[in-house]
């Protein structure tokens, strides 16, 4: 009786299994549903979401709503850009700047200082505050360019150098001056801004001297007021990528107050961009306030000059200067040793 | 020399202000992304809705996480 009640059992169990084998083998023959109809093709995938919204964004419930972004593909643009464009574009414009203004040294040579009747007398070209202004904002540049480069070529070329652990600390060290020492430079750029503004607008005499090439080219020295053209370039230069970099730069030390992530990297990439072009032009200004040119470095190093080398690149500047000593609102220029 | 001496000091004392300023203010990612508890939902509501539809009915004005 027993093994009846098994086999009757074993009977039924094989004739469902035989019964549901067609529909088994017509699901997985070729793989398609016999009704013709392909589920995966209908559910919402990735293509559809990013036509409803350029990123894929979820929903969470913790307090930091920008982890329910779940896939923003600029981001991959944006690694791109960050570890394969910029330090190609950061090198090339470094360097590019470095080889072209060593090359120019050795086409043209340092400028001398031309002996005349003025040479040895004095005139002040810039005050205490002016130069305190000046260092104050170059000082804190240095330091951002060098923390700044760090970001980009650190671990490239200091790593490998110095080994990881020092590299954490020095790139850890180098981000605090980065942040830090922004605000003093942020202020130095307005300060930079207020007091030299009014010697920096450009008119018809800047264009003489741009079309006499500022004296490098040919003999002689086109006339120029307190600042000429060449100066004027680097003013504006300072102060319009000075405020692209306080911009940008306050919008990552305050991240996602007024951007989203997309904006944040768009922020990173300007800055970066606008910061190597930032260092080459500085270069440039360097270059000719040292080596370039003999008797520059004494309008920030002392403040004061040669009267002869303020007379052959600042003629129009000197001329308004002895005015006013003679009409009694300056003092008068005094002969000093030459240093 | 005098004024690029005082000028660096001018930098550091403005860059330590800087640093003492911005840390006081300063509130650390653990501290401004993490709830005292678990929370799955916004007060008063849940994830799947009232009618456990998946339509869940905010306050007015109020703009989900995310969003």
């Amino acid at each position: 009786m027993r093994r009846g009640l098994t086999l009757f059992r074993t009977i039924v169990v094989a004739a469902a299994l035989a019964a549901s084998a067609p529909a088994m083998a017509q699901q997985t023959k070729d793989g398609l549903n016999p009704t013709g109809q392909n589920p995966t093709a209908d559910s919402v995938n990735e293509e559809f979401l990013f036509k409803q919204d350029p990123k894929i964004v979820g929903r969470v419930t913790i307090p930091d709503g920008k982890a329910a972004s779940l896939i923003q593909p600029q981001g991959r643009d944006y690694r791109a850009f960050r570890e394969s464009w910029l330090p190609w574009i950061g090198g090339l414009a470094v360097l590019g700047a470095i080889a072209l203004l060593a090359g120019f040294y050795l086409w043209r040579g340092r400028i001398k200082l031309e002996r005349g009747p003025d040479s040895g007398k004095k005139i002040l070209r810039f005050g205490t505050f002016e130069r305190v202004t000046h260092w104050m904002t170059s000082s804190c540049f240095i330091i951002l360019s060098l923390s700044g480069l760090n970001y980009i070529f650190g671990k490239r070329l200091l790593a490998p150098v110095i080994g990881p652990d020092a590299f954490a600390v020095v790139s850890q060290y180098a981000k605090y001056a980065h942040i830090y020492l922004a605000w003093p430079f942020m202020l130095g750029i307005a300060l930079m801004f207020v007091v030299w503004l009014k010697d920096n607008i450009p008119n018809r005499i800047d264009w003489h001297w741009i079309k006499a090439g500022g004296g490098l080219i040919g003999n002689g020295h086109p006339h120029a007021e307190r600042f000429n053209a060449g100066q004027k370039m680097v003013f504006w230069m300072v102060v319009g990528f000075g405020t692209a970099m306080s911009v940008t730069g306050l919008m990552m030390i305050f991240p996602f107050v007024l951007t989203d992530i997309t904006g944040m990297q768009v922020m990173q990439v300007v800055h970066s961009l606008i910061g190597v072009v930032f260092i080459a032009g500085i270069l440039a200004h360097i270059y000719i306030g040292s080596v370039g040119m003999e008797g520059a470095y004494d309008a920030m190093g002392s403040g004061k000059v040669d009267l002869g080398w303020a007379r052959s690149h600042h003629d129009l500047w000197v001329e308004k200067e002895i005015g006013k000593v003679d009409h009694g609102t300056r003092r008068p220029v005094r002969p000093v040793p030459a240093e | 020399m005098k004024a690029f001496a005082v000028a660096v000091i001018a930098a550091i004392g403005l860059g330590l202000a800087a640093a003492y300023v911005m840390d006081s203010n300063r509130v650390l990612a653990y501290q401004a992304f993490s709830t005292s508890g678990a929370r799955v939902s916004h007060p008063g509501t849940n994830l799947v809705g009232p009618q456990w539809s998946g339509d869940i009915p905010m306050p007015s004005g109020h703009k989900p996480h995310g969003a």
